[in-house]
């Protein structure tokens, strides 16, 4: 009796001694480019990081992509911050300037796949003040997509190489009638990318500031490139109602035969290849400008952490952990974005047709990928609500594209003379 | 019926004290009413009125709100600001356009249906349940459905209209500035014509049919019956439905956030739609407070007319 | 009305042509009727017909007014497949729930508006209507912050809490007409023999209310059903939301699942056809008590 009463002792001391390592830590994950299908492979990710810490929870709390910045605000200014939060480049800025987030440098110093990162995942993890506020999960370029039965029927031989070819195809293919155009044209939220590549495909540079932080959209060539934009609208080679298109009724538009071109990111990719079938489509690099270069956007989402996380450790070991190689390559798979590590995109998954206009615009130097001046606080206004108004008013012909590049001249070099001076 | 025990003057039946005179029942008199409004004016006031205060304190202080340190008083610059910018005199003019269409429409839609139902025949009840149906559905959804019948590729309505003459070709109105506007406005409509056929139906059903018969006995025709008999009547009810649908239509931004997001370039811009752009684009609490604010002005001044109107008119009940 | 007119006929014309005449008049009544039937049906019946699309016809089909193969599968996917079963019970709990609030709140401040005249009563009008004219969307920044700390976040009592206070002024109007059907004197004679002004309330006056209560839960039930922006910024938890919200999630970055989307939205339909039905009778009636001068 007094032996197992003593052994239970044991026990229960020995149990007693080891609970404070088996503490509860709960973790609020938060997504925001949501689908379910990639709620449940976040989730698989998840779970095997739970496997391998436990004591540690993750709630995921899934955010629906049309509401999901107003109500991440709303999270955040009433108190109810999350852990860990999928950053879209978009919000960096506003959520590292107001001291949200996390400076993840002693982390990553500490972390043994850093070194394994691409050049590019590091600079733009770090685009926001040098300092590194996400870790990217992926990255997305905008190439052509076109129709290749549109373009057979139009006699054309293959996708366009110049922004002169692409005019002349624009046209070639609206000539088919039927209300068929040739480019499903991007007038309503979202459509920035569009606009600002024009530009600078005939600026030839992407420097959209100069040296005192005066922006060059309103530059002579700049305004050609808006002036294209609204010729192939009023032109009729873009579809009427396009002025007010965004990204559902452009790949919509794409997949339905209404327009033959399209420009686009690899997660494009997964909605036409659903509607589509493969031998009527195929992704070319985007055109090149009057300079022979061409600038597609580039776009990234990663993992931030917020300041008000109260164990950032295992915070910490959550991003590591979904920014891992084998994490990592398994979601840039599903999700369509270039994954992060270097050497990665050497797997088969990526080395189809499809893909071939992205490694093109990736690896041949004629194309330089152009990041957005996205550090700057009031670009989102900018790129959501600006552009998209002033943009309609110019392809309706309610202003002429010199006053509209002018409007948005004067409100990003206020904008970024404002950054420059806190520097 | 209900603006009538507000502001009317002459109804005797709601004016207490008429039967028990008596010292000490003043006090009674006012305490009482206030204990059986105590729920509601606490509710109101914790959940609606400290939020509404707060809200409106941002039209005169600089409010990022992400930033919560960024709380400056600036008195009146958001209003000053307000004076120049021509998206607000845009969304102003396209919200009188917004709420004056939607609403006649509605009203007389609903009117006439309400007139309809009133002779009893057979299904009727079907056809009750039926007419309310749109009410029920999520405005989300409203907004989509509609402007996937107006999308050509997608949708039968311009192929209908430009078979009807009406459109030039089958195009999306919703992308065309000049008419996007009738979109939303008959999406507006479909939801909004059950509020008033239910609501005017059961006031036309509350006329005894014995004035209609004293009415025919004197001689008059069917339009002299609907002006003398039935409009009076139904005034007060109409009074209250049009006040509060009035403050509901111009306050609802949802039909054309989700079919035109107020485009094209800002055509089918209205206030409320501006406000939550200025807010939740921008961040800008402060100045889209502001906007709201001076529509809050507006609509004040509206209610304060109607129900200034509807006390000057004899009561005839 | 058809009694007047037809006795106005009766009096002039041959039995025979103001026969002809009213058969007219009622053809056209029930043409009027049928018409707005269609209107008010059109956009429901496109609801279901993208419903019942298989996703691959969708596009090439779109303008047809019936698809060449239909399918089930959107509407199994719903009900079985996904987590609309919980949305709907939260949606049938928050709206019951709100049903409820506002009808014994607006009764009580129905009632007050009705019966008595009292300093301060136009401002507490007033005040109800300010409710309503300023916009929702800013109204959520200031209502989060102050639910946060209550607990009121993410929880669906919160959610009924925040509907009941929207809803509340124009159950209150409503409520006041049908007080005001309801002569005075019912509660006065009760109160000389000695009850209480709440007891009189409760015994006699209430009763004779039922219907127009009915008339208030149908109005209100349904709004809490179909809001959208306090559900989406007030909750949080997957197992809390409600199927309005439920509807967004099928709308992602990069496509929408229209079929999926529609078949939840026809679902329901069915519990608000449901509610209103049953509440239908009283509702009429209801309103009719209300105006009713005796």
């Amino acid at each position: 009796m007094r032996g197992s009463l003593a052994r239970s002792a044991l026990v229960v001391g020995a149990l007693a001694l080891a609970w404070p390592a088996q503490a509860q830590t709960t973790l609020q994950l938060v997504e925001v480019i949501t689908s379910p299908q990639r709620t449940e492979v976040l989730r698989g990710m998840v779970d095997q990081f739970e496997a391998a810490h436990p004591g540690v929870t993750v709630e995921i709390t899934s955010l629906p992509w049309g509401q999901a910045f107003e109500k991440l605000a709303t999270m955040v200014q009433g108190g109810q911050i999350p852990d860990v939060v999928e950053m879209p480049d978009r919000w960096l800025s506003l959520y590292a300037n107001n001291d949200q987030l996390v400076d993840l440098s002693p982390y990553m110093a500490d972390w043994d796949e850093a070194d394994q990162l691409t050049d590019r995942t590091v600079e733009f993890g770090s685009y926001v003040n040098n300092t590194p506020y996400m870790i990217p999960y992926g990255f997305y370029l905008r190439a052509l997509f076109y129709n290749k039965k549109l373009f057979e029927q139009a006699g054309l031989d293959g996708p366009p190489e110049t922004m002169d070819d692409f005019m002349a195809a624009a046209k070639a293919i609206s000539e088919l009638g039927g209300g068929k155009t040739g480019f499903c044209l991007r007038g309503g939220p979202g459509g920035t990318n569009g606009y600002i590549m024009m530009m600078a495909n005939m600026m030839g540079h992407d420097d959209y500031f100069d040296e005192e932080g005066n922006s060059t959209l309103n530059s002579p060539d700049a305004i050609k490139g808006l002036q294209f934009m609204v010729d192939l609208y009023q032109n009729g080679y873009a579809p009427k109602d396009s002025v007010n298109w965004g990204f559902n009724e452009i790949v919509a538009g794409f997949y339905s035969g209404t327009c033959a071109m399209l420009d686009q990111d690899p997660d494009a990719l997964i909605a036409i290849k659903e509607r589509m079938p493969a031998e009527d489509f195929a992704v070319a690099p985007m055109p090149l400008g009057p300079a022979g270069k061409s600038f597609p956007t580039i776009g990234y989402a990663g993992w931030s952490m917020f300041t008000a996380a109260e164990d950032k450790d295992a915070a910490w070991d959550l991003i590591a952990h979904l920014s891992s190689r084998a994490s990592n390559l398994e979601w840039s798979k599903f999700v369509g974005v270039i994954p992060i590590h270097k050497g990665a995109e050497q797997d088969p998954a990526f080395q189809g047709e499809q893909y071939a206009g992205w490694f093109t615009e990736m690896n041949d130097e004629r194309w330089q990928p152009t990041a957005m001046p996205t550090y700057l606080e009031e670009f989102g206004y900018f790129a959501d609500v600006m552009v998209v108004q002033s943009g309609q008013e110019a392809l309706l012909g309610e202003r002429t594209a010199e006053d509209v590049a002018n409007e948005w001249a004067e409100y990003l070099t206020a904008a970024q003379q404002k950054w420059l001076s806190a520097q | 019926m209900a603006l009538r025990a507000v502001g009317a003057t002459t109804d005797g039946r709601t004016v207490p004290g008429d039967a028990r005179p008596g010292p000490g029942r003043f006090a009674e008199f006012a305490l009482e009413p206030y204990l059986y409004l105590s729920p509601a004016l606490i509710l109101l006031a914790l959940v609606m009125f400290v939020p509404l205060i707060v809200g409106l304190s941002y039209a005169f202080r600089d409010i990022q709100i992400l930033n919560p340190f960024a709380t400056g008083w600036v008195g009146l610059a958001h209003f000053e600001a307000l004076l120049d910018d021509r998206i607000f005199y845009r969304a102003l003019g396209n919200t009188l356009w917004w709420t004056g269409g939607s609403l006649i429409l509605q009203f007389g839609l609903g009117l006439g249906l309400a007139l309809l139902l009133n002779r009893p025949f057979g299904g009727r009840r079907l056809v009750q349940a039926v007419v309310f149906l749109p009410w029920a559905v999520p405005t989300f959804l409203t907004g989509l459905t509609w402007a996937w019948l107006f999308n050509p590729v997608i949708g039968p309505l311009p192929h209908w209209l430009a078979a009807l003459g009406i459109l030039a070709d089958p195009h999306n109105i919703l992308g065309d500035p000049a008419i996007a506007m009738w979109g939303p406005i008959v999406a507006n409509v479909w939801f909004g014509v059950p509020f008033f056929a239910i609501t005017l139906l059961a006031a036309l059903q509350a006329i005894p049919s014995s004035l209609y018969e004293a009415a025919a006995i004197d001689g008059a025709s069917a339009w002299q019956a609907f002006t003398k008999v039935t409009l009076p009547f139904l005034a007060p009810i109409i009074a209250i439905t049009v006040l509060l649908r009035t403050i509901w239509i111009s306050n609802f931004a949802d039909l054309i956030v989700v079919m035109t997001n107020g485009g094209p370039a800002n055509a089918t811009q209205i206030l409320p739609s501006y406000i939550f752009t200025t807010a939740y684009k921008k961040l800008d609490f402060g100045y889209a407070s502001a906007i709201a604010t001076a529509l809050l002005a507006l609509l004040l001044l509206y209610a304060v007319l109607l129900i200034h109107m509807r006390r000057a008119l004899p009561d005839t009940r | 009305m058809s009694a007047t007119i037809a006795t106005a006929t009766m009096t002039r014309g041959p039995a025979l042509r103001s026969l002809g005449r009213s058969v007219a008049l009622t053809i056209g009544h029930r043409a009027a009727i049928a018409l707005y039937m269609l209107f008010a049906l059109f956009p429901l019946f496109w609801l279901i017909k993208i419903a019942i699309t298989p996703d691959r016809l969708l596009y090439t089909e779109g303008v047809r007014l019936w698809p060449s193969s239909m399918t089930l599968a959107n509407f199994h996917f719903v009900l079985l497949q996904s987590d609309f079963p919980t949305f709907f019970a939260n949606s049938v709990l928050v709206s019951l729930g709100t049903a409820l609030a506002v009808t014994i709140v607006a009764s009580g401040a129905g009632y007050a508006f009705s019966r008595f005249r009292f300093p301060g009563k136009y401002v507490v009008v007033f005040i109800l209507l300010l409710t309503q004219m300023f916009p929702l969307v800013m109204l959520i920044a200031p209502m989060y912050r102050l639910m946060t700390p209550l607990g009121l976040t993410d929880n669906l009592l919160g959610l009924v809490t925040a509907y009941t206070a929207f809803n509340a002024p124009f159950a209150t109007f409503l409520m006041q007409s049908f007080f005001d059907g309801i002569p005075k004197e019912l509660e006065e004679s009760a109160m000389i023999d000695g009850c209480t002004r709440f007891q009189a309330l409760r015994r006699i006056i209430v009763p004779l209310t039922l219907p127009g209560m009915g008339a208030t839960l149908g109005f209100v039930f349904t709004a809490a059903w179909s809001e959208l922006l306090f559900a989406l910024m007030l909750i949080n938890s997957e197992e809390k939301m409600t199927f309005a919200v439920g509807l967004l999630t099928f709308v992602s970055k990069f496509s929408v699942d229209w079929g999926q989307m529609m078949a939840a939205g026809v679902l329901a339909l069915i519990p608000a056809c449901i509610f209103f039905a049953f509440i239908q009778r009283y509702l009429v009636q209801g309103l009719t008590a209300g105006a009713l001068k005796g």
